[in-house]
């Protein structure tokens, strides 16, 4: 499958979907997703709309035609608004000012006045038959190897219901997704080649992972509009991986030069199939489905709000990543502290105590031992073992503990321990009591020594933390 | 920009400093924001001192009115739907981006399936208000639209779609306003405007359609069940009140039971009816305006009567509490003196129970039975709203014994 992207034309443009770490965008429901038993369930139906061209929408009658019913799984983490029951409430200010750092961070100009619209949507995705979204910015770019790449526009919207299962006649659907903010950059379609469109979403992912975003699979999804000369635009959606990407959009031009020999090419929606092929979804809707939601005000963004979101962006990887080189540390933890998204927490705990190594242990390597030890999940100890409590430990180093018990003393609270009893069992100055060893009985080896110590202090100091003080002492 | 110089609708040019902007200009509600409808659909707003140029690329065509043809199938019954506004009749035009009301066609889109129901074979708009701006002059209106189709036998029922904010006020008015009623009026609503796809409107038009063709020879608000898009129900019309501000099933029936579910696909009837019949209706709108309702709180100071005595009003529902109570001798407000005496004044006063749920009885309590010492009126379990409209009905028949004809169980309230 030899392409010359070139000579055939090749026009990518890419849409990124990224959940943003929130309530929802139009109700205060926390933005938690739900993996047991619903409190109830409703029956609802969707009706064809006419748009505003007076038909029809293409995409919404095509779903009709399924003539589904649709049924939703209710929380006691939803509301009104989620059930379609209640209009929706004003915007999501901390959302907003998360999407406008975004529109920052891509060099983009900020609409000083927009309006939420309602995009038609009646696949039963949206209780309300349509997705809440508005623009917030447009113009900007992104930077790549291969050049800058146009962003067209920057959008926040509502992410949709999660399916749970279809038969014949029904749709099941969760509502514990609906509402979740999601930001939506779309680039202009200056992409020519397979790898650079995978470069640029790997990019627009950085920077997005930069900012206050939710972390994890399903969080981000990708959407490719692929063209060659003389076909139609194709969208593909749902990606989860942009190394498919490749793949992917090659297969696709031989699909769309098949159907250029045929004379058959169709704007379509297709789906992204983890082969690589993808599955025609529905026909491209139309700018008919688009129409304003009259239940809110018109969005004004206010100078001060942009000013604000400027004056508080947050830092690339790569920026990061120059901050923690400063501190020698090795490459395995400078990774693992980027990767687990700790580089707040590093600067915090930098300043109870000038040791950014056990720092760095402490907020990394040390959670997953102790993860490992325990059979808890690393998500569960960091939620235990958080920067507040961090700190107050190594605020004990000097005091009540060395810096070998940092690590004791954590599992310790894992294990349920209060911090002020998983102190005082390590209530031992090791360094004083080696030297004390030492000063009493001089001139013995190191093996002598060590089997001093432990014998003292058996079961509450390991051996490698006796080897080490020794090492310094002697 | 000096003037403007163009018009919602028009597809425009704009050029501002950073871009310039292509899209069909909206009505906007901000006099100093331009509403624009991109090509990709969505609207932006620039505001009006940003604009360094605007060029008209195209004039917005007036829309053609399409001729609606009603068609007619001679094995269905027929059917006439009344239009009266509300969020079930008004949608938003998506050219000037303006609130408009729905035309036949628009209602017969929402649900075409109302086709294999019956024929609807008028559409008629007697007036086109939000409901929290009608009056009893709209209740006359409405029945008088109503009688002669309810008169023309080759009409089989009606439908009336209404806004929800004071749906049950109409409801009960025309229960007293048309008398003898020989055929099935449907009042129904929607609560989530019809250019969504998610619009109740649709299950409770459909809903409507059943009912109307049904036997059932009464008056019904029918509306939605539960949350559920699936079973509608036939709500007595002088036993119904709006319950909630935003839900589907806002109408909860109040001391009473429904008279049918329905669901797009059948009618079950739950309880005895009236039957359709050859009877001639009777209009009888006679209605006295001079009434009002009043909710009792504590501390609430009586002499808001002595108002309503010297504007002239002859008719009082007074909104007690439990089982039939006001603030009395105990109570640093005693009401019972000034409604004493307003009664003597000639002034038909009612009361009613605001827990909206139950039925009065003031012999539970002194209070209530002192109360009752006074005159007043209780009407068991009429709701407020029922019985305010009743008493401006029987107030409004100058030679009726009010207080005879506000105790009289009648079967429709």
């Amino acid at each position: 499958m030899e392409h010359d992207y070139k000579k055939d034309g090749l026009k990518i443009g890419l849409e990124i979907h990224q959940q943003l770490n929130t309530n929802k965008l139009f109700c205060d429901c926390p933005s938690l997703l739900r993996n047991d038993e619903p409190d109830y369930t409703v029956e609802r139906i969707l009706n064809p709309v006419v748009g505003e061209t007076g038909e029809i929408d293409v995409a919404a009658a095509h779903e009709k035609m399924k003539n589904k019913t649709f049924i939703y799984h209710v929380y006691d983490t939803n509301c009104l608004v989620e059930l379609d029951e209640s209009p929706p409430g004003e915007i999501n200010v901390d959302a907003l000012k998360i999407v406008l750092q975004i529109a920052e961070l891509f060099h983009c100009n900020t609409f000083p006045v927009t309006q939420v619209m309602r995009k038609t949507v009646v696949d039963g995705t949206n209780t309300s038959g349509f997705q809440r979204t508005v623009l917030i910015a447009h113009d900007g770019y992104v930077e790549t190897p291969e050049g800058k790449v146009g962003i067209e526009t920057i959008a926040l919207e509502e992410d949709s219901a999660r399916k749970v299962s279809e038969d014949e006649k029904t749709k099941t659907f969760k509502l514990d997704r609906l509402g979740i903010p999601l930001v939506e950059i779309t680039t202009k379609p200056e992409i020519y080649s397979p790898k650079q469109c995978k470069e640029v979403a790997m990019k627009i992912g950085e920077i997005l992972r930069a900012c206050n975003v939710k972390r994890g699979i399903g969080t981000i999804r990708q959407d490719v509009n692929v063209s060659i000369k003389g076909s139609k635009r194709v969208e593909i959606k749902g990606f989860q991986d942009p190394k498919m990407m490749i793949k992917t959009i090659d297969i696709e031009i031989s699909r769309q030069k098949e159907c250029l020999k045929n004379n058959e090419c169709k704007n379509e929606v297709r789906g992204a199939l983890p082969d690589g092929t993808s599955v025609f979804q529905r026909p491209m809707p139309g700018a008919a489905r688009m129409y304003p939601e009259t239940d809110v005000p018109l969005l004004k963004i206010s100078r001060e709000l942009i000013n604000e979101a400027k004056n508080n962006l947050p830092k690339l990887a790569s920026e990061h990543r120059s901050y923690l080189d400063e501190f020698g540390l090795n490459e395995e933890l400078v990774k693992l502290i980027l990767k687990q998204n700790k580089v707040e927490d590093f600067k915090t705990l930098n300043h109870v105590i000038e040791s950014p190594e056990l720092i760095a242990k402490s907020l990394t390597l040390f959670q997953m031992e102790i993860a490992k030890k325990e059979k808890k999940s690393l998500a569960e100890v960091s939620e235990i073992l958080n920067v507040h409590l961090l700190e107050a430990i190594l605020e004990e180093v000097g005091k009540k503990i060395s810096k070998n018990d940092v690590r004791t003393v954590m599992q310790k609270i894992v294990q349920g321990e209060t911090l002020d009893k998983a102190i005082e069992k390590s209530d031992i100055n090791l360094k004083e009591e080696v030297e004390k060893f030492v000063k009493e009985n001089p001139g013995l080896s190191q093996g002598a020594y060590m089997g001093l110590v432990m014998g003292k202090f058996r079961g509450k100091v390991s051996g490698k933390e006796v080897a080490d003080v020794l090492k310094e002492v002697i | 920009m000096k003037t403007k110089t163009f018009s919602p609708g028009d597809k425009v040019a704009l050029q501002t400093k950073s871009k310039l902007w292509k899209g069909y200009a909206l009505e906007s509600h901000d006099s100093e924001v331009i509403l624009l409808k991109l090509e990709s659909g969505y609207n932006i707003g620039i505001r009006e001192g940003e604009i360094l140029n605007a060029k008209v690329l195209e004039k917005a065509k007036p829309k053609d009115k399409k001729e609606v043809v009603l068609e007619k199938n001679p094995k269905l019954r027929n059917v006439v739907v009344i239009i009266t506004g509300g969020t079930i009749s008004s949608r938003l035009d998506y050219k000037s981006g303006g609130v408009i009301p729905t035309d036949a066609e628009d209602i017969l889109n929402i649900a075409p399936e109302i086709k294999n129901v019956c024929n609807v074979t008028k559409i008629d708009t007697p007036f086109m208000k939000f409901s929290e701006d009608m009056s009893p002059s709209d209740w006359k209106k409405l029945a008088e639209t109503c009688e002669p189709y309810l008169n023309d036998k080759s009409v089989d029922g009606i439908i009336i779609t209404h806004g929800t904010d004071t749906l049950h006020y109409t409801a009960a008015a025309l229960s007293f306003f048309i008398q003898n009623l020989n055929k099935p009026i449907a009042l129904t609503y929607s609560q989530r405007s019809i250019d969504r796809a998610s619009t109740d409107a649709a299950l409770n038009l459909i809903c409507s359609a059943r009912y109307a063709i049904s036997d059932i020879a009464e008056i019904a608000l029918v509306g939605h069940k539960n949350s559920d898009d699936k079973i509608c129900v036939a709500m007595p019309a002088t036993k119904v009140r709006k319950l909630h501000t935003s839900r589907r099933d806002a109408f909860k029936i109040v001391n009473d039971t429904p008279i049918a579910e329905i669901t797009s696909q059948e009618l079950k009837i739950l309880k005895t009816f009236n039957a359709r019949s050859n009877n001639k209706p009777k209009l009888d709108t006679k209605f006295q305006d001079k009434v009002t309702l009043i909710k009792i709180h504590p501390g609430q100071d009586p002499s808001i009567i002595e108002y309503y005595e010297q504007q002239g009003y002859n008719g009082l529902i007074i909104e007690t509490t439990g089982l039939g109570q006001v603030p009395g001798k105990f109570s640093s407000t005693n009401w019972i003196p000034k409604i004493k005496k307003a009664i003597q004044k000639g002034i038909t006063v009612c009361a009613t129970a605001q827990t909206i749920y139950g039925r009065l009885n003031p012999n539970v309590y002194s209070s209530g039975r002192e109360l009752k010492k006074t005159g007043i009126i209780f009407l068991e379990d009429m709701l407020s709203e029922t019985a305010l409209i009743k008493l401006g009905w029987v107030l409004g028949h100058k030679n009726w014994n009010s207080k005879e004809k506000m105790s009289e169980k009648a079967s429709n309230s």
